[in-house]
């Protein structure tokens, strides 16, 4: 298997080493063979002279005795010449040497000696006979007794006429010569066969291995081609050739992709497939070849369109493949992506709809119409109203669920041309294209018209309100941003109207809400120039009349401005998060203040100094630690420290709601008084009074306010300070103003109370002296006298 | 493989033995039988030796009936064998005065190997009848050359 492990050789080498080895070897065996025709041969020329010689000597034995009986009858004839010719012929075929001439008729043969055993014994057994027979024959002449010639062959001629013995031995010489003759032919042809028979066996050896290594090359190269064609195949590349007729060749991952059979595709059949507008420049570029990347659509065995991208290469010079090469790639997962993502950029997450880059592109698109139309259009801002209570009272999970519905509901009402936005936050955008002015104002009133119904969430029904600013343009120029500006600054003006509304821009809108935002740049400057400073509004023991704490309330003196309301610049506070610096402020002088007030010796002991938490600064963290760096830094014991916070940011979810709790409980546990602000007016739950360690429970100066209208605050106020007190906490009266409510107050059991009727917010300095008198009026018992002193 | 064959056969033979080998080896592979395998399978076993130039037989007397004659030719030249029967003392010539005539001895010959060579060894089967026979080579003066010996059936 070391095989496998191997690169792969490219088929060239393969392939030459195999012809290689087949030529070489055909060179070996006809070499062999060559070599082995040409030693044939030489030994066959010998042959034919030994033959030749062999023939000869039946002849030459014949003839002697005709010369020997010539030569007796008185003839001329040489008898003793042909008997040396034989002798020496017998001789030289026996053991090599010269067979002479024959009186000129033939050439003087050199002849090598005689192999093979049955060869050699049959020439030994001639030369004898030749001996024999030339000795009779001389004996004969020389008139001599032939039966004395010795019989050295074995023969045992009884014959005594001279003559026929002569003729007996002649003929026993000539017999003997035929078969060495025929011996010697034999033995030719034995050789010649065993050539051939080795010529075939090289040649059958020769064919076998050329075959076996053409089949190892055949093989191979299947192999190879089966290699890179499941290359092509297995890829998912799809991989297609066109020639001067269309689609020549389409590999199976087309075929798979498309659901056809090849059969389909060729000529125009793949064609077909592509999608019309994509149909012109695939053409062209199997045509022409000249382009090297293409992308087209084509549908697949499903009928979906499908993003192809080619590579095309043009291999008509290419005497192997002789057309254009297409090499494709489905990507229509990355364009998907792709377009996915362009969707995600130009899209909210959480709705679905436009966002703001999609919307100002939008805007301005349809202000170039404009520009050129002269055709009007108007941009709608939507923004919720308390959606942020919402989202801190629900949680995140909860709003995100409402704006998804009012998401869809607003969807509901938008033209098809129009574009909603989700801009962020609670706040959306419609872009109308072609609206004047009433058509819009219509517009937005259906979208109020659809927060009408409540939403329900967590098992809640919220009805939300929002407020709408509308903006105009009338046509012509002009720029998306202050189409925008406009329509934010009408939407600034619905909200501060008291929002569930909408309102059209007006330029005078702008001076107005410029106003609000310089505030911001204001409240930031007065922040570190000292601008602010803290009032208090003492808080009463209905009981006693005692001063048992006061509230401590930021005030603002603005340099321009004059003094400012916090209901004016707390909203701008909280929604800057200046708020977290200034509720540190107040905390820090409140502390700093009560320590003086102490040390003065001018308050009871039991007097706790208020402080307002806003939900943002709770949300925030970090509140404990900010409370003990300031109660320690002011030497302020802990208990004479209370927090005032509402219902809505106790009830927080999550965990910067868990955290907020968590915090005011570490600051409950250094003896930090909990009191809840403005109880009845947001969300709450009587689970939580009871879990929360809470010391105070403020009743909301509404209700307290409004019992002389209406019985239901009496009665709301009465539950309020029945339940405080059911639960161990004390009741506290927000904004008595007249002594009516005081006494209802007092009535309905609440502990303290707060307000006009005994003291408004005022400087610490006048505190002080309030305090003061109180202190002395308090050693004569003459409580009254606070509220009456201080009355405005 | 047949031992009996003429001159002309034996040269066609030369030409054809590596396919006769090839025949040879299927023949030892389904158990085929060489000549002298079948000898003694009945009658009188004669043994008879040629050579240059003269022929033995032993024994030179065996009893009428099967006889089978076993011709071994030592060489070194090629001989043959008839059996003729003897009638009237020596055998007739041919007018060249060498060879036997054997149209003469048609009548009286009782069976013959074609020339063979030297080494082989041959099987002759004849039915002798009690008288004289007498076993020559009748090739070109080989008669005469003392090739011929007297076998006597009783």
């Amino acid at each position: 298997m070391k095989r496998r492990e191997q690169a792969i050789r490219p088929f060239a080498t393969r392939g030459r080493g195999t012809i290689a080895a087949i030529l070489v070897m055909f060179a070996l065996v006809s070499a062999t063979s060559v070599t082995l025709s040409i030693r044939a041969t030489e030994r066959s020329r010998n042959r034919a002279a030994v033959v030749q010689v062999a023939a000869r000597q039946r002849t030459l034995a014949e003839r002697y005795v005709q010369e020997v009986l010539l030569t007796r009858d008185g003839d001329a004839a040489d008898p003793a010449a042909l008997a040396t010719v034989l002798r020496d012929s017998a001789h030289a075929l026996l053991d090599g040497g010269t067979a002479p001439a024959v009186n000129g008729d033939d050439d003087d043969m050199a002849l090598s000696p005689a192999t093979g055993a049955v060869l050699r014994a049959q020439l030994e057994q001639e030369r004898r006979l030749v001996t024999d027979l030339t000795a009779t024959g001389s004996a004969w002449l020389a008139h001599r007794p032939v039966g004395a010639v010795p019989q050295t062959a074995s023969e045992n001629v009884t014959v005594a006429i001279p003559i026929q013995r002569l003729r007996v031995l002649a003929a026993l010489t000539s017999n003997v010569s035929l078969n060495a003759t025929r011996t010697i032919a034999a033995s030719t042809d034995h050789n010649i066969n065993n050539l051939i028979m080795l010529q075939i066996g090289l040649g059958i050896a020769a064919v076998l291995t050329s075959l076996l290594l053409a089949g190892a090359l055949i093989v191979a190269t299947r192999r190879q081609t089966a290699y890179f064609r499941s290359l092509v195949t297995s890829s998912t590349d799809l991989v297609l050739v066109f020639g001067a007729g269309g689609c020549r060749y389409a590999s199976e991952s087309v075929l798979a992709m498309v659901g056809r059979s090849e059969k389909d595709l060729l000529g125009s059949g793949f064609v077909e497939l592509v999608h019309t507008d994509d149909r012109a420049a695939v053409t062209s570029a199997f045509a022409q070849g000249g382009v090297h990347k293409i992308a087209f659509l084509m549908t697949n065995r499903f009928g979906e369109w499908r993003h192809l991208d080619a590579h095309v290469t043009d291999l008509r010079g290419d005497r192997q493949i002789r057309g254009v090469v297409f090499n494709a790639r489905d990507v229509t997962e990355r364009v998907q992506l792709e377009e996915e993502l362009s969707h995600q950029a130009f899209h909210d997450g959480l709705t679905g709809l436009a966002n703001r880059s999609l919307f100002h592109d939008r805007l301005d698109q349809a202000l170039v119409r404009s520009t050129r139309t002269r055709a009007p259009l108007a941009v709608l801002l939507v923004d919720l109203d308390r959606f942020k209570q919402v989202n801190d009272g629900l949680g995140h999970g909860s709003g995100d669920r409402l704006l998804q519905q009012l998401a869809q509901r607003f969807g509901r009402v938008t033209r098809s041309d129009d574009t909603l936005a989700r801009l962020g936050g609670d706040e959306f955008a419609v872009l109308l294209d072609g609206a004047t002015e009433a058509e819009a104002a219509a517009i937005a009133h259906r979208y109020l018209e659809q927060l009408a119904e409540p939403v329900s969430i967590s098992g809640r029904d919220l009805v939300l309100d929002a407020s709408i600013g509308i903006a105009v343009h009338s046509g012509g120029p002009g720029t998306s941003e202050e189409l925008i500006r406009r329509a934010d600054v009408a939407m600034y003006v619905a909200k501060r109207s008291g929002g569930a509304r909408s309102e059209v821009f007006r330029p005078d809108m702008a001076l107005e809400v410029g106003e609000l935002l310089g505030l911001e740049q204001d409240l930031r400057k007065g922040l570190q120039r000292g601008e602010f400073t803290v009032h208090y509004q003492p808080e009463v023991d209905l009981t006693t009349r005692a001063v048992v704490g006061v509230e401590a309330l930021v005030r603002w003196q603005s340099p321009t401005r004059g003094m400012v309301m916090p209901d004016q610049f707390i909203p701008v506070a909280e929604a800057t998060d200046l708020i977290v610096p200034l509720g540190e402020f107040v905390l820090r002088e409140a502390c700093r203040q009560t320590v003086q007030w102490r040390r003065a010796g001018l308050v009871p002991d039991d007097f706790v100094t208020w402080v307002n938490l806003s939900g943002k600064q709770l949300t925030k963290g970090g509140v404990s630690t900010v409370v003990r760096e300031t109660l320690e830094v002011s030497g302020l014991p802990a208990r004479y420290l209370g927090l005032e916070v509402t219902e809505t940011a106790l009830a927080v979810e999550g965990s910067a709601g868990d955290r907020a709790r968590a915090e005011l409980e570490e600051v409950h546990a250094l003896g930090v008084r909990i009191a809840i602000d403005d109880f009845g007016t947001g969300f709450s739950s009587l689970d939580q009074l009871r879990r929360f360690p809470i010391d105070v429970i403020k009743v909301d100066r509404s209700f307290i306010q409004g019992m002389e209208h209406d019985a239901k605050n009496a009665t709301i106020t009465g539950n309020v300070a029945s339940l405080a007190h059911a639960l161990g906490l004390v009741a506290l009266a927000e904004g008595v103003e007249t002594a009516a409510q005081l006494a209802s107050a007092r009535e309905l059991g609440c502990d303290l109370a707060q307000g006009y009727l005994f003291t408004r917010p005022a400087p610490a300095a006048e505190i002080s002296e309030l305090l003061a008198t109180a202190h002395d009026t308090e050693r004569a018992a003459q409580p009254e006298q606070i509220a009456g002193a201080t009355r405005p | 493989m047949r031992r009996s064959s003429g001159t002309d056969r034996r040269l066609s033979r030369a030409r054809v033995r590596p396919l006769a080998a090839v025949a040879l080896a299927l023949c030892l592979l389904v158990g085929c039988s060489s000549g002298h395998a079948t000898a003694g399978s009945g009658g009188t076993v004669a043994r008879v030796t040629e050579r240059d130039f003269h022929i033995s037989v032993s024994p030179a007397r065996v009893s009428a009936g099967r006889v089978v004659l076993t011709v071994h030719n030592r060489g070194p030249e090629n001989h043959e064998l008839i059996v003729v029967r003897l009638r009237h003392g020596a055998l007739p010539l041919r007018a060249d005065g060498i060879t036997v005539d054997e149209k003469a001895l048609k009548r009286s010959t009782i069976g013959g190997l074609e020339p063979g060579a030297a080494g082989e060894t041959r099987e002759l089967r004849v039915t002798l009848t009690p008288g004289r026979y007498e076993l020559f080579c009748n090739m070109s003066g080989h008669y005469l050359g003392g090739m011929h010996a007297e076998l006597t059936v009783s």
